[in-house]
């Protein structure tokens, strides 16, 4: 077997792993789905009937395997909530968790690459500490602060963008880009200071090895070595990191989601929660599940097309 | 390079939004999602914000709250025997979708709720038949006279109209066909957004569209309110509103609501089954500092369930704090110190604020109390299953007496968590859910919560203000006790 199929083979153990995890311990939470879609007045008839309906009055082994003999076949089942389809529900958030994901990744880098090299090609001078010290802010400060001061800044004193709310960007660019910024600067705010150590930590490591010095001692120009030399390599480490940090914000900013209506997949999955929406709460997180054993994946086999050192046979 | 950016974006989208505006659609800021659109099958009160605004009932409730007046049905009498309700429906009125109303409806939707046991069925239990007399008549048949039954079919939009047939055409859950002032056009996860039916009997709506948007962060909602992205929300940051009073660019609502907070200890655990730790509970609470906690300068301290100024309301508060008093009562239980779980959950975050206050209230007589903060499944979980000491809650939206008291506090009351139960009480409650003449059951329900005040079921606080802020061009709007939402008056200037 080559590389590639033990490693999808190796990601759909994973991701059945998961799926018991999560089946058993979400319905190990206290709490009663029915409950609470009928409030806080039902009468037992009524109780029973929806009960049923939701297939909850069955063992939880048969629950389980029900669930997964309809997962194989891309059924994730029916949210209790809505009466949606899981996979429809997932479907509708994806594109705002995406676009944000994405916009800030961009900003993180936008921030992260020329401040983590400007700091390893001048370490501890001025502009090497000052870099220290915002990416420390930024990494101190909690996110959702954040995204208040810059709602009440940026969208209330000044009026520049929208306080909140999520436009799809089928229906209108421009208004989609620009409920974008807000969330978007936030999260890549906070990416870009944790990318700027690693970009700065793994620049220097580079700076230090001997293909540069003798890059160096060949004559090349410093802008020619820093190309060729520094960034790609460079690239090898900070590429986990913004693996891990692109996994991490397509499984949902919540926070940041909340704070700024932002309806995307945190949010669904905090609703879910809060709701006992078991269909649904299952189904994102296998979903997540599955970014984090994807994007390792991809992050894996860039490696071997960035360093030819590392081999993956 | 970033910020440069940013500049360009805002140039250009200024003078786009302007133009996006169109000719005035309404933006409305609610703080949760609907769950779904079926008005016989959702629960949630987001839901009912939008389906307010679709959906008719046979009567519906007066702005203040004290009666019911027509809407689909527009007159009505009951039999001699109060056992039979016939009511002459309003004619000329047609659904969104074009088709004509008549009895079929009613009786199709009334039916669908009892016979598939919707989550309403509990408000229809009287009724044995519902009877289309002819096209524009129906009669509803009952078990036992209900005089409260108005409130029952018109309380909210959960006993809704639809058109016979609904549930087999459309689905429900997404798509809507009312009698209302709009319909549903469009319904994604960034906002839900309604279009005027043309069919409208009334003489609304004046707007080209109503978007509703689902903003759970207060001080989102407010910005946006006062840039003029929005035009209505109900989710105010509370620490904001004696600011917001002086604010040019908001229009602040506030009016008494029809809603009770309470404390309820389990008459189950022992030492909360002596009438005198209850009551020295009872002597241990500020109610002023209570209700100060709950909302600023707007929650009322009660003693009783049912406010000031409704049908059935009691005048009765015989609690003053009194620390003395209540040490000495619960020295006469033999327990000069008790140890009191207080359940409270963060869906209800001002219940947090609420229980520290109580805390330190109860603290000084003697009781320690452990605040317990759940998630509200947790919560509704460990109620119903009856571990608790204690919990703190509200009964929102109600409309007749029976609303208030009969499934909290007769002894098989579906909503009787804390397990309270007097012959008597049972007795009254009987009497007064079935007596017809209106003054004769007053006096039966101020027995009634007299009895529950004096035996602590319910241990009431507060009577908090419903508290809505929109834009000042907008003219029409009525806040409305029972926290409805209805957008069919509303007019830019």
């Amino acid at each position: 077997m080559n590389y590639l199929t033990r490693r999808v083979l190796a990601t759909v153990g994973v991701l059945w792993g998961v799926s018991i995890a999560v089946f058993a311990l979400i319905h190990l939470v206290p709490g009663d789905p029915v409950r609470l879609a009928l409030g806080t007045r039902f009468d037992q008839g009524t109780y029973d009937a929806l009960r049923a309906e939701s297939g909850l009055d069955r063992p939880l082994v048969s629950q389980y395997f029900h669930w997964l003999g309809n997962a194989v076949t891309g059924d994730l089942g029916v949210s209790f909530r809505s009466e949606d389809p899981v996979a429809d529900v997932i479907a509708e958030r994806l594109p705002a968790t995406v676009s944000l994901a994405v916009a800030a990744i961009v900003v993180a880098l936008l921030i992260s690459v020329p401040l983590g090299l400007a700091s390893a090609l001048r370490p501890r001078s001025i502009l090497d500490r000052a870099a220290t010290l915002v990416s420390q802010f930024g990494i101190s400060v909690p996110d959702f602060w954040l995204g208040i001061l810059a709602i009440l800044i940026l969208a209330g004193s000044l009026g520049w963008f929208p306080a909140g709310g999520y436009v799809p960007l089928t229906e209108d660019p421009l208004r989609w880009l620009r409920h974008l910024v807000l969330p978007a600067l936030t999260v890549g705010v906070v990416s870009g200071a944790v990318l700027t150590r690693f970009v700065r930590a793994a620049a220097l490591e580079v700076l230090s090895e001997d293909h540069v010095r003798t890059a160096r001692a060949k004559g090349l120009s410093e802008a020619v070595v820093i190309r060729r030399h520094v960034l790609r390599n460079t690239a090898v480490p900070v590429l986990t990191v913004i693996g891990i940090q692109l996994a991490y914000l397509l499984s949902g900013v919540v926070v940041v989601e909340i704070v700024f209506s932002w309806n995307g997949l945190g949010q669904l999955a905090l609703q879910s929660v809060q709701a006992r929406d078991y269909p649904v709460l299952q189904g994102a997180v296998l979903l997540f599940a599955a970014v984090f054993l994807v994007v390792n994946l991809v992050v894996d086999l860039l490696y071997a097309w960035l360093d030819p050192r590392i081999s993956l046979t | 390079m970033v910020l440069v950016g940013l500049a360009a974006l805002t140039g250009c989208g200024e003078g786009l939004n302007a133009v996006d505006k169109g000719p005035t659609p309404f933006v409305a800021a609610i703080s949760g999602e609907p769950d779904q659109l079926d008005p016989h099958k959702t629960t949630a009160y987001a839901s009912f914000q939008v389906l307010e605004n679709v959906y008719d009932t046979l009567v519906v409730p007066k702005p203040d709250g004290s009666g019911y007046d027509p809407q689909l049905a527009e007159s009505w009498t009951t039999a001699d025997d109060g056992r039979s309700w016939t009511f002459q429906l309003r004619r000329g009125v047609k659904f969104a979708s074009g088709e004509e109303f008549d009895a079929g409806d009613v009786v199709y939707s009334l039916k669908r709720i009892i016979d598939e046991k919707l989550s309403n069925a509990f408000r229809l239990e009287p009724i044995t038949d519902v009877v289309a007399v002819d096209s524009h008549t129906v009669r509803i048949d009952l078990a036992q006279p209900t005089p409260y039954l108005l409130a029952e079919l018109g309380g909210f939009k959960g006993t809704a109209i639809l058109p016979e047939g609904a549930a087999d055409r459309l689905n429900l859950a997404r798509e809507t066909d009312g009698t209302g002032p709009f319909r549903v056009a469009r319904d994604t996860a960034a906002g839900i957004t309604l279009l005027p039916n043309e069919n409208y009997w009334g003489d609304g709506p004046h707007v080209s569209s109503l978007e509703f948007r689902f903003v759970s962060e207060p001080t989102t909602a407010l910005v946006a309110l006062q840039t003029g992205e929005i035009d209505w929300t109900d989710n105010l940051p509370p620490s904001q509103l004696k600011k917001l009073a002086d604010d040019d660019h908001v229009t602040l609502g506030q009016v008494p609501s029809v809603d009770y907070w309470y404390l309820a200890t389990n008459f189950e655990r022992k030492p909360f089954d002596d009438e005198r730790v209850r009551e020295a509970i009872n002597y241990g609470l500020d109610r002023e500092a209570i209700a100060e906690a709950a909302q600023p300068n707007a929650a009322k301290p009660i003693q009783t369930a049912i406010p000031e100024g409704l049908y059935g309301h009691t005048d009765y508060a015989p609690i003053t704090r009194d620390v003395a008093k209540a040490r000495s009562l619960l020295a006469d239980a033999g327990h000069p110190r008790v140890s009191l779980g207080l359940m409270v959950t963060s869906e209800y975050p001002e219940t947090v604020q609420v229980a520290q206050v109580i805390a330190s209230n109860l603290h000084e007589v003697g009781i320690d109390v452990r605040v317990e903060v759940e998630e509200f499944a947790t919560w509704l979980d460990r109620e119903s299953k009856g571990d608790f000491d204690s919990f703190l809650l509200g009964w929102i939206g109600n409309a007749d007496p029976f609303d208030f008291y009969q499934s909290q506090h007769s002894c098989d009351g579906a909503n009787n968590y804390q397990k309270y139960c007097d012959p008597e009480t049972d007795e009254l409650l009987k009497r007064a859910a079935t007596e017809p003449d209106p003054a004769a059951r007053e006096d039966l329900y101020d027995q009634v919560a007299r009895r529950i005040v004096d035996a602590e079921s319910y241990l009431y606080l507060y009577n908090p203000q419903v508290v809505q802020g929109w834009s000042p061009e907008v003219t029409g709007y009525e806040i409305r006790p029972d926290r409805a939402v209805n957008f069919e008056n509303v007019r830019f200037g």
